[in-house]
């Protein structure tokens, strides 16, 4: 169960562990850097490319905030999650409506936002969720998509489908590297590296991030140990919908709020997971800003197409060539 | 959601067979009779019935009867609607000829990227993500090229009058109902004989548990593209049946992420894995949409606030859905069947 | 067997009586032939009410009612003794396949004109309903060339189309060029990549290439998914054009205004061509700053004329917002539906199409002249004007006939 369940271990007599980089993390590299060389020699213009780049950098991280939540709970749970994307425009509609009612500054509202996300995933798996436990696979994809359908609409009913916006006033372009890019998509930008982080300490240094990585392991194996298996499914599930809540808040200020918003980035969210690896965090970080650049740089090198073309194009590659992503293990 | 017993007892799966055949003739027959005592706004509603049923016929031979879960079915709709399409505004070829293109085209294609996706051993979520994948790439690619008239899709040209043979009759013709009456039917005597046949008994097989089917000698993999081919071919008949009636089409209406949701729900309401299930979830979910819709334009007094919003109809959809898979997950018509046969 | 009967036809029955209860009920077809009618005149409505274009599609069912209203109090149709108008508004939700169910029980239920519906791809489904049901077919907003490309004659436009607004845009550009004395040479285009940004795009391309334009890069985009055009505004920098021309919707509009902002691509002037963001006094408010300078070639009323502050001032009063372009060509749609059903005296559906197809409408929306339609139903004196936004407001400033204020060119970026 790719890298949640992995602890390294020196092997027994080595003086030294060195760290060699995986081939398949190599690859993906190597293939991003030739995309750059064939985008330059497209526009012949470096200053555009340099702009995809960034933009494709910050946009993906964004990316891999959204699946940090997929992949933990499909590493944990087995569950894919057709309700991540609403869950994300859940949490773009309570900080719509804090910036709108009480001009609360949306990033506060993530002290809001995350929290109730955090109890409306916990309050998902627990009601719903957890009865299709043992279920065929489909019960589980439709019930999510089910529960998908359900919020979208219910957004949809209760705000309109009038596209709204929020604005903060301090939202002004920033220079980097003569590339120009929001302070906002910044923002994000740092905020998920930042949560990312932070999970990352919390599944390696904490005991309940071992718990939680014994489940993902061994379910069964880590109940005989003691580890409440229900309770840490439920903890996840949360814990992965709140990554989505803190993604859609931070995302805000520079995306426009309508109800199927969050389809865009589902689909996008599970090309991440997949190409990164499933339940795998520095796997969807990686995968996040490599589609990010597929995207941009797609853009160039194939204008009269659809960006998203060649982000599925790469998608339908990963699920043929290597369907456990850069850093997951063959099943 | 396996419904059906497993493969043991051929001569009672013949039997069932023939029975759910003899249904579904008689019921074709009452069927057919009930232009006679609808209106023409009502007939529209029972047409999107019987488009919804095709579809769902479709979607539960790959994934109810065939055990692979597709999330792109609207991918070989799709197909069926655009090629018959083309052939219609580009070549003037009738549509009749138009929809055995479209089907073997849309077989074609799945069995092209179903054997890709078994070869590489693909199962469940990302198989599942993988057909999703591919309909959005058709999608796509219907947006972007000139074949299919990009995104400004393409027009059937209108004929005078009534043509049988270029399928178009006079607004509100009763002939259209009875048109897809009849493809319903076909693709129902189709399954069925599929089901009874050896090949869709291998099918079953497989779906019930692969490697023992495997291990006996059945060529899992002929066995499975077989079924995802007749899957893909009632599919797009669906879809070059779409074109003739709303005489209209772009790549979202029919390479859409809704087509594929709509390919599933009747099933999964009525009964996936059964013949008759899809065809009840059908007659739920089509008038749902008109009932909700009526209900937005005149709400009851006491739900005022629902005037003029939208967005209620998908909520139902949305909320049956889920209501039947954590309590009947055997489908409407599914948990009927099998309660029936355990009082007997 | 007959148990299996018995379950089935209950079955079926139940389905029936679900596809009836769930359709509204049907009043026996009024009289769509003969000459005098026997109650009021219905006109069919089609408008996205409920959805993501709600409030402009709200608007113009609103608009329209607005003018029956008018109309009626006028003392109706003189050449039909005074009869009634009545509006029949039905909710396309932004479908098409829910816009033709709806259209078809509109002429069920008697209407002898439709009107709409907002969208190409939905006018084109409600176009062919018309044909078919052989039922005047009123456009008020819908793009598309292709619509009236398929021969039909019983729906008509009243906006410039898509090529219309290409080719004028270009014109205008020109003018602006020569008469400030700044050359403009080179033109980069950013267009949405749908029918409508595309074929606008083309019938600019053709003309500005024929007065000697340069048009290139010109780059299409994804109007609903796009999320950041700041690479594209960069690609329009690194060409060194001298200005850039924008076809697309509201939001993506909104997100070219603030990319250009940031990357500053030098070029004299951003103009909008049938661009849905730059001629809407939403736009200054919601960009602010940026906003300053933007032109836009677009249909669009004529606020010069009396008719026009008029209708805004009524407007207002009865639903409290200021009114916007597509209602107005609602509210003229239905008074040119009338104007037709005037000269027909008949409500009979053929009478009226003939009625309608040789018209001379005089109009408040900005034109070449009173609204006259071709052969293929097109409005030969449809024409879109220039607008700019100069100091937070959205002005008209050319062709001279309409202009409240001065251009201001060139306005650099």
């Amino acid at each position: 169960m790719a890298d949640l369940a992995t602890v390294a271990e020196p092997a027994a007599g080595t003086p030294r562990r060195r760290l060699v980089p995986s081939v398949p993390l190599l690859v993906t590299v190597g293939l991003v850097g030739v995309a750059v060389v064939v985008a330059l020699i497209r526009t012949g213009s470096p200053a555009t490319v340099r702009q995809a780049v960034l933009t494709g950098l910050l946009l993906g991280g964004v990316y891999g905030l959204v699946a940090l939540g997929l992949t933990l709970i499909f590493g944990v749970l087995d569950i894919v999650n057709f309700a991540h994307g609403a869950l994300l425009t859940v949490a773009m509609y309570v900080t719509y409506t804090l910036s709108d009612r009480f001009g609360i500054d949306p990033y506060v509202s993530l002290l809001v936002a995350v929290p109730l996300l955090f109890l409306l995933g916990a309050a998902l798996q627990r009601g719903l969720i957890d009865r299709t436990l043992g279920q065929p696979l489909e019960n589980q994809l439709l019930l999510t998509l089910g529960i998908a359908l359900l919020l979208e609409n219910a957004l949809l009913l209760s705000y309109g489908g009038v596209p709204k916006t929020v604005n903060p006033s301090y939202d002004e372009p920033v220079r980097v590297l003569s590339a120009v890019a929001d302070l906002s998509r910044i923002l994000a930008f740092l905020g998920a590296l930042a949560i990312a982080g932070l999970l990352y300490v919390l599944l390696q240094r904490t005991r309940l991030g071992t718990a939680i990585r014994a489940v993902a392991a061994n379910p069964r194996g880590a109940q005989l140990v003691g580890v409440d298996v229900r309770f840490i499914f439920m903890l996840t599930f949360a814990i992965g919908t709140a990554c989505a809540g803190a993604a859609g808040v931070l995302v805000v200020p520079f995306v426009t709020v309508e109800p199927t918003i969050g389809e865009l980035f589902n689909i996008v969210a599970f090309v991440v997971v997949v190409l990164g690896g499933l339940g795998s965090v520095p796997g969807a970080v990686l995968g996040g800003l490599v589609i990010g650049l597929t995207e941009q740089l797609g853009g160039i090198i194939f204008p009269s197409q659809s960006p998203l073309l060649s982000v599925f194009f790469v998608f339908v590659l990963v699920l043929f060539l290597r369907p456990q992503g850069i850093f997951g293990r063959r099943q | 959601m396996t419904t059906t017993a497993p493969v043991t007892d051929t001569v009672a799966q013949v039997e069932r067979a023939d029975r759910t055949l003899q249904v579904v003739l008689i019921g074709g027959a009452l069927a057919a009779l009930l232009p006679l005592a609808l209106g023409p706004a009502q007939e529209s509603v029972a047409i999107r019935v019987l488009i919804f049923a095709l579809l769902g016929t479709g979607w539960n031979v790959m994934s109810g009867l065939g055990g692979m879960f597709s999330f792109g079915h609207a991918a070989y709709f799709g197909l069926g609607a655009y090629s018959a399409g083309y052939l219609l505004v580009e070549h003037d070829v009738s549509p009749w000829i138009g929809m055995v293109v479209g089907a073997v085209l849309a077989a074609a294609f799945g069995v092209v990227t179903g054997f890709l996706a078994l070869r590489y051993k693909l199962r469940g979520a990302y198989f599942a993500l993988a057909t999703l994948a591919f309909a959005e790439m058709l999608r796509l690619f219907a947006l972007n090229l000139d074949l299919t008239n990009k995104a400004i899709g393409l027009n059937v040209p209108l004929v005078r009058g009534s043509s049988w043979w270029k399928l178009q009759f006079p607004a509100g013709s009763s002939n259209y109902y009875w048109v897809g009456l009849g493809l319903t039917l076909l693709a129902l005597v189709c399954v069925v004989l599929f089901m009874r046949s050896r090949m869709g008994q291998y099918a079953l097989a497989v779906r019930d548990d692969e490697d023992a089917a495997a291990s006996l000698g059945v060529d899992v993999m002929r066995v499975k593209l077989t079924t995802i081919a007749l899957s893909a071919a009632i599919t797009a008949v669906a879809g070059t049946f779409y074109l003739q009636y709303y005489l209209f089409v772009n790549p979202d209406l029919v390479f859409g992420n809704s087509v594929s949701i709509q390919a599933i729900l009747p099933a999964v309401v009525g009964g996936v894995g059964t013949v008759l299930g899809p065809i009840v979830g059908a007659m739920v979910l089509g008038p749902l949409a008109d009932l909700s819709a009526g209900l937005l334009r005149n709400p009851p007094p006491g739900l005022d606030f629902l005037q003029g919003r939208s967005g209620l109809d998908i909520m139902i959809y949305a909320a049956l859905l889920i209501l039947i898979i954590l309590v009947l997950p055997k489908g409407l018509y599914g948990s009927a069947r099998a309660w029936r046969r355990n009082r007997r | 067997m007959i148990r299996r009967l018995v379950p089935l036809t209950a079955l079926l029955a139940l389905g029936a009586a679900a596809c009836g209860g769930g359709a509204p009920a049907t009043t026996p077809g009024s009289e769509t032939e003969g000459a005098a009618p026997s109650g009021p005149i219905v006109i069919g409505a089609l408008h996205p009410l409920t959805g993501g274009l709600a409030v402009d599609g709200q608007q113009m069912a609103d608009a329209a009612q607005l003018a029956v209203d008018e109309i009626n109090e006028a003392g109706g149709i003189e050449s039909l003794d005074g009869a009634k108008l009545e509006l029949a508004s039905a909710d396309t939700t932004g479908a098409a396949e829910v816009a033709q169910s709806e259209a078809q029980r509109l002429i069920q239920d008697g209407a002898v004109a439709l009107v709409g519906p907002y969208q190409s791809a939905v006018a084109s489904q409600v176009a062919a309903v018309a044909e078919r049901n052989s039922i005047p077919f009123v456009i008020d907003v819908a793009t598309a060339d292709s619509i009236l490309n398929q021969g039909y004659t019983y729906t008509f436009r009243m906006q410039p189309n898509a090529s219309g607004m290409g080719t004028v845009g270009a014109q205008y550009l020109a003018d602006l060029a020569e008469s400030s004395g700044t050359p403009i040479d080179k033109v980069g285009y950013m267009h949405e990549q749908t029918e409508f940004g595309t074929t606008v795009m083309e019938a600019f391309k053709a003309e500005a290439e024929s007065l000697g334009m340069v048009v290139d890069p010109v780059i299409s985009y994804d109007a609903f998914q796009a999320s950041d055009l700041t690479t594209e505004v960069t690609r329009i920098k690194e060409a060194g054009v001298d200005a850039l021309a924008v076809t697309g919707y509201y939001r993506d509009g909104l997100l070219i205004a603030n990319n250009v902002a940031a990357v500053q691509p030098g070029v004299q002037a951003v103009i909008g061509i049938a661009n849905g963001a730059y001629d809407l006094p939403q736009f200054p408010t919601d960009a602010g700053e940026k906003a300053e300078g933007y032109l836009d070639a677009n249909y669009h009323p004529d606020v010069t004329q009396d008719g026009y502050q008029e209708l805004a001032e009524k407007f207002k009063a009865a639903y409290g917002a200021d009114i916007r372009t597509p209602a107005v060509l609602s509210y003229e749609a239905v008074r040119l539906i009338a104007a037709g059903l005037e000269e027909a005296g008949s409500v009979d559906r053929a009478d009226l199409r003939e009625a309608i197809s040789g018209l001379t409408f005089e109009t408040i929306m900005a034109g070449n002249g009173p609204v006259e339609f071709d052969e293929k139903g097109e409005n030969t004196n449809a024409v879109p004007i220039l607008m700019q936004v100069q100091s937070g407001t959205v002005k008209q400033v050319y062709p001279a006939d309409f202009a409240e204020a001065e251009p201001a060119f060139p306005a650099a970026k």
